[in-house]
């Protein structure tokens, strides 16, 4: 089964209150008897609960939809029903991946991917529907080739332009802390995004190509251990004349294909489809041009999209869903980026920013789950080298034209590169601007900021190949598990600010030690350990060993171990992460439970947009404290979650060494 | 007195065999010694006095056979040969009776070099107090001066003289009330006590190293130490950089020609207006930040270890190279210095002034003291949570 299916209670509570947010009561409640019970079926699910089948069909409607839950239909005559909970999980985080939507690809693709996270999955044509209603199909489009910022389209159709924008903008605005609150606030009946049906297929097209967006299958909603009775089933089928071989290396090798099938499987689904572009423009197919260019040559006419159901191109009845796995890569970009941003200093992390960037697109998911050949605990061979991506120094450059980028580095570096003289305080005598800079300089300048990424002991990058310094490797899976230990270390340190974290980078550098030992290599007297040691023991995140010397076993003559596991003490702290969050709900449910009077009052149709006039001033007092406690506690959340995709989403089971 | 310097002046020394004649002999001949127990010293010199006829003349010729030997160095060996040529004994019957009652009196110490016996001076006030030992003492004396400064455990000295435990336990106070051994803690057994003579440092084994002291750590002075070597190795790896260190005012020329080129044109798209003025953080004008050199020399526990004894901090002490690691591999774990490399450290920089940690531990819930008893409801739960209370500023729900 794969690791990152791993269930526990915390999650299991902390997804249900997610499910109870975002969908209702109803599923939420279906969705907390799969929790508590595991895999069921219909009628299973019946027996479990004081709903009726029909309340439950309801309620698993939704949760399939919103792919929470697997079934397994495709394999089983009874279908039964288990949670997803990667997916689940997930809900968390639709704001943020909303939000890197934005930051990558602008404010058209983010918001496909919003109604996208909300509805689960959906064919290309019903978005589009959705967006542009197929009543008024962009009437005046002509004007829109020259005009790219001035003038601004009107739509004649009112209520169904903003019936659709309400709604992307629903999702946007809570997602993004309200960064779209400005348009809608100006009531202003034309849309910053997605003009055109155009840039809304463009903008498809790019996340498909990016691998954000995929294809949805029907064996995406088998659970994985159903996923991999019918992957194994196929290969046995194929070689083995579906019997299981008897023999060692035979068996061996059904699970190498098994592993391949799988990855062939799964891979199918990310696999952007040949669309034919009958009626797109030809420039439009070269992705990295920017939308503009793209409407400055177009000026061709759109043929009205078919309403109803029936699409007549194959393109529109996909349909389609958001790639989780991109979405772990995208956050572990911007936690990497956090990351160089705490050591080395604002300038050289954008450095790094633009380097993760250059690769992403290239890179798929954080971590292999079916790696070939399968991983063996018991031979020694290191594992397969993971796929490399490569950076050169002049793809960075290229990006680099907004910024300084001679801060953040040593003053007499930049001295000899830009061959301009110090004076005794380390200012530059003849300030150097960086946009007039040759580009050899600017080149040595970048990597200068590079090399202080490559010395940093995280070894945020790695030199490759090429002469000098043009290509560069960034090795994700040891940055990710020295990402882990400095979590925990930082919540060690959080909580025994004086020995805590010594003694952690003590036994890691170690091994197993008694007290003294510990004593000696963190130079402190051996006495003191021992508290910081019990606190830590309970708290999980170092283990005790007691070793007889003699064959009684008494305190006096045994040998006393203190040793520290790095993925145990990674589970626990996930797992006190997720009840952490729990506690940040519940909190918020609090929170609101004071001020529910108020905000019923503020939620009135009449009084909304008016709150200075109906509400009291200890009433709007009450509503902007609260609305300061819900930020502050929601923004919490989201800093909770980042530390859930460091410990989870980056690297696989940790084996320890 | 005079035994404690030279002591000190041999110890570090005696780490590199052979390199001088004299100290050489002194390294062999102490394992050989080892190996070889002094027979009962006190049984043979008697005999011997009473041999010896006129006392008087002896008497004086003993006093200058021994300040004869004090002329030269302090710790000389000597061997038979060379107290024949110091000349004051007219035959050698004479020599060894002057030299048996010299060791009576415990003015001399016999020793064993390749089986060949020679005698090593001691100093008078010692020599008093060694006469006043009974023999229990004398024995236990003799074992403790074998270990040298390695020292001996007391169960060890009791299996090797077979005394009662009593016995062994008065001696042995009574020896430290002459002040002729002391007592100190093992590092490594902190249950053993070892025994050694009082004019001698206890070895590292037994004392450990520069950074402790009577068995613990010597906190304040790593403190000390390792505040110096950070700062010393920020130096070295480290440059202050002023704010707007590279103060330029942007050309605006460019920026000129593309709003010229827009105007003439009459065309407004952003991708020909004018191109993005690079962004600059903005920087308080005093303030100044850490950044690494560019072509730093990386300090190694070698080079810091050279540093430190440069500086005549210790007082008198050296730091190895293997204690410079070990302070500087503390520093590490401390999270104040990292690897450069295998063998070489650099300052490790915090960016940011604020110590944030993870989304976790800045909430209460990550250094909340009771957060394996708190439960969804209850007396400890999100509602009735005080640290929640307090980071927020609202009111938690009251329990009674």
């Amino acid at each position: 089964m794969s690791y990152t299916q791993h269930e526990t209670p915390a999650l299991a509570e902390l997804c249900s209150f997610l499910v109870q947010d975002i969908y209702g009561e109803l599923a939420a409640r279906v969705y907390s008897i799969l929790a508590r019970y595991g895999r069921q079926n219909l009628n299973q699910l019946v027996r479990a609960s004081y709903l009726n089948r029909r309340q439950i069909s309801l309620g698993l409607v939704t949760l399939v939809q919103s792919h929470l839950v697997f079934h397994s239909s495709r394999v089983s005559p009874v279908t039964a029903y288990e949670i997803d909970w990667q997916q689940s999980y997930a809900l968390v985080r639709f704001g943020k991946v909303v939000k890197s939507v934005e930051d990558r690809f602008g404010k058209n693709a983010s918001a496909i991917v919003g109604n996208l996270l909300e509805h689960g999955h959906t064919r290309i044509g019903d978005l589009k529907n959705a967006l542009f209603p197929p009543q008024n199909p962009s009437e005046d489009y002509g004007d829109e080739g020259t005009n790219g910022a001035g003038a601004k389209r009107k739509r004649a159709n009112g209520t169904n332009a903003n019936g659709a924008d309400g709604k992307v903008n629903g999702i946007v605005n809570g997602a993004t802390n309200g960064a779209l609150e400005e348009e809608q606030g100006t009531g202003a009946p034309d849309k910053m995004y997605l003009k055109t049906v155009d840039e809304f297929y463009d903008a498809i097209h790019l996340l498909m190509q990016t691998g954000w967006v995929m294809k949805v299958d029907e064996m995406q909603y088998l659970s994985p251990g159903d996923y991999h009775q019918v992957a194994l089933t196929q290969v046995l089928d194929e070689r083995w004349n579906g019997q299981m071989p008897s023999g060692t290396k035979d068996k061996g090798n059904v699970k190498k294909d098994l592993c391949q099938r799988k990855r062939n499987i799964r891979d199918a689904w990310a696999e952007p489809p040949q669309f034919v572009k009958t009626k797109r423009n030809p420039n439009s197919g070269t992705y990295e041009q920017s939308n503009k260019r793209i409407k400055i040559n177009g000026t061709h006419a759109l043929p009205s999209s078919g309403g109803g159901d029936n699409f007549d191109n194959a393109e529109d009845r996909l349909p389609i869903r958001i790639n989780r796995d991109k979405i772990a890569v995208a956050m572990r970009t911007d936690q990497l980026v956090r990351l160089a941003e705490q050591r080395l200093g604002t300038t050289t992390a954008r450095i790094y920013e633009i380097m993760l960037r250059e690769i992403e697109s290239q890179v798929p998911r954080c971590f292999e789950e079916w790696p070939d050949p399968p991983p063996d605990p018991k031979s020694a061979e290191p594992p397969p080298p993971p796929p490399t991506y490569l950076v050169t120094t002049r793809e960075v450059e290229l990006r680099t034209k907004d910024f300084d980028i001679c801060e953040g580095l040593d003053p007499q570096a930049v001295s000899k590169i830009t061959g301009r003289s110090l004076d005794r305080n380390l200012k530059m005598e003849d300030p150097v601007d960086p946009a007039d800079l040759g580009q050899y300089q600017r080149f040595e300048l970048i990597h200068a900021h590079i090399d202080l990424l490559s010395r940093d002991p995280f070894r945020f990058v790695t030199w490759h190949s090429g002469s000098g310094h043009s290509e560069w490797q960034i090795e994700f899976g040891e940055i990710a598990q020295r990402h882990i230990q400095q979590e925990i270390e930082n919540t060690v340190s959080a909580r025994k600010p004086q020995f805590g974290l010594k003694l952690i980078r003590a036994l890691k550098k170690k091994g197993k030690l008694d007290e003294r030992q510990a004593g000696l290599t963190m130079m402190i007297p051996a006495a003191e350990i021992r508290g910081v040691v019990n606190d830590l023991a309970v708290q999980g995140f170092v283990q005790t060993q007691e070793v007889p010397k003699v064959e009684r076993r008494e305190a006096k003559h045994s040998i006393h171990l203190i040793w520290y596991d790095r993925q145990r003490a990674r589970e626990k702290l996930l797992h006190d992460t997720y009840k952490g969050m729990i506690r940040i709900i519940q909190r918020i449910a609090f929170e609101r439970e004071k001020v529910q009077a108020v905000l019923e009052k503020a939620e009135r149709t009449d009084v909304r947009g008016n709150e200075s006039r109906f509400l009291g001033r200890d009433e709007l007092d009450m509503l902007n404290s609260w609305k300061d406690v819900e930020e502050r506690l929601l923004l919490q959340l989201s800093r909770e979650d980042d530390l859930v995709a460091i410990l989870r989403d980056f690297h696989g089971a940790l084996i320890s060494s | 007195m005079l035994r404690l310097d030279i002591n000190k002046k041999f110890e570090p020394l005696r780490s590199c065999v052979g390199m001088h004649k004299k100290l050489h002999d002194h390294y062999n001949f102490q394992i050989i010694f080892e190996m070889a127990t002094e027979p009962s010293a006190s049984a043979t010199p008697v005999k011997q006095e009473n041999g010896v006829a006129s006392a008087a003349g002896t008497a004086s010729r003993f006093d200058q056979l021994y300040d004869k030997c004090a002329t030269s160095p302090p710790g000389t060996v000597f061997f038979q040969r060379d107290l024949s040529a110091l000349q004051v004994a007219d035959t050698m019957e004479e020599l060894l009776g002057l030299i048996n009652g010299l060791c009576a009196q415990h003015l001399l110490k016999q020793l064993l070099f390749d089986n060949e016996p020679c005698w090593k001076l001691r100093d008078r006030r010692e020599a008093e107090k060694l006469r006043t030992l009974t023999p229990d003492e004398h024995v236990l004396y003799q074992h403790i001066d074998q270990a040298q400064n390695e020292g001996v455990w007391s169960k060890a000295l009791r299996a090797k003289t077979n005394f009662a435990q009593p016995t062994l336990t008065k001696c042995l106070k009574s020896l430290e009330s002459k002040d002729l051994v002391q007592s100190i803690m093992s590092v490594k057994f902190p249950a053993r006590k070892m025994y050694l003579l009082k004019y001698l440092t206890p070895s590292e084994d037994i004392a450990g190293g520069l950074w402790q002291n009577n068995g613990d750590f010597d906190m304040a002075m790593i403190d000390e130490l390792s505040n110096a070597a950070r700062q010393k190795i920020e130096e070295l790896t480290c440059v202050r950089v002023p704010a707007k260190w590279n103060n330029y005012q942007r050309s605006e020329r460019a920026a000129a020609i593309a709003h010229k080129k827009a105007h003439v044109l009459g065309l407004r798209d952003i991708e020909d207006g004018a191109p993005v003025r690079p962004y600059k953080l903005p920087v308080h004008g005093s303030s100044t930040r850490l950044v690494y050199k560019s072509n730093p020399t990386y300090p190694t526990a070698t080079t810091m270890a050279a540093w430190l004894n440069g500086t005549d901090v210790l007082k008198g002490k050296v730091a190895r190279d293997v204690d410079m690691e070990q302070l500087l591999e503390m520093m590490v774990l401390d999270g104040r210095l990292e690897k450069a490399s295998a063998i070489s450290y650099r300052t490790a920089l915090n960016i940011n002034d604020t110590k944030t940690l993870n989304g976790f531990v800045d909430a209460p819930c990550g250094t909340c003291p009771v957060f394996d008893l708190c439960a969804d409801d209850g007396d400890i739960s999100a509602r009735t949570c005080v640290y929640f209370g307090e980071w927020l500023g609202t009111e938690s729900e009251e329990i009674y």
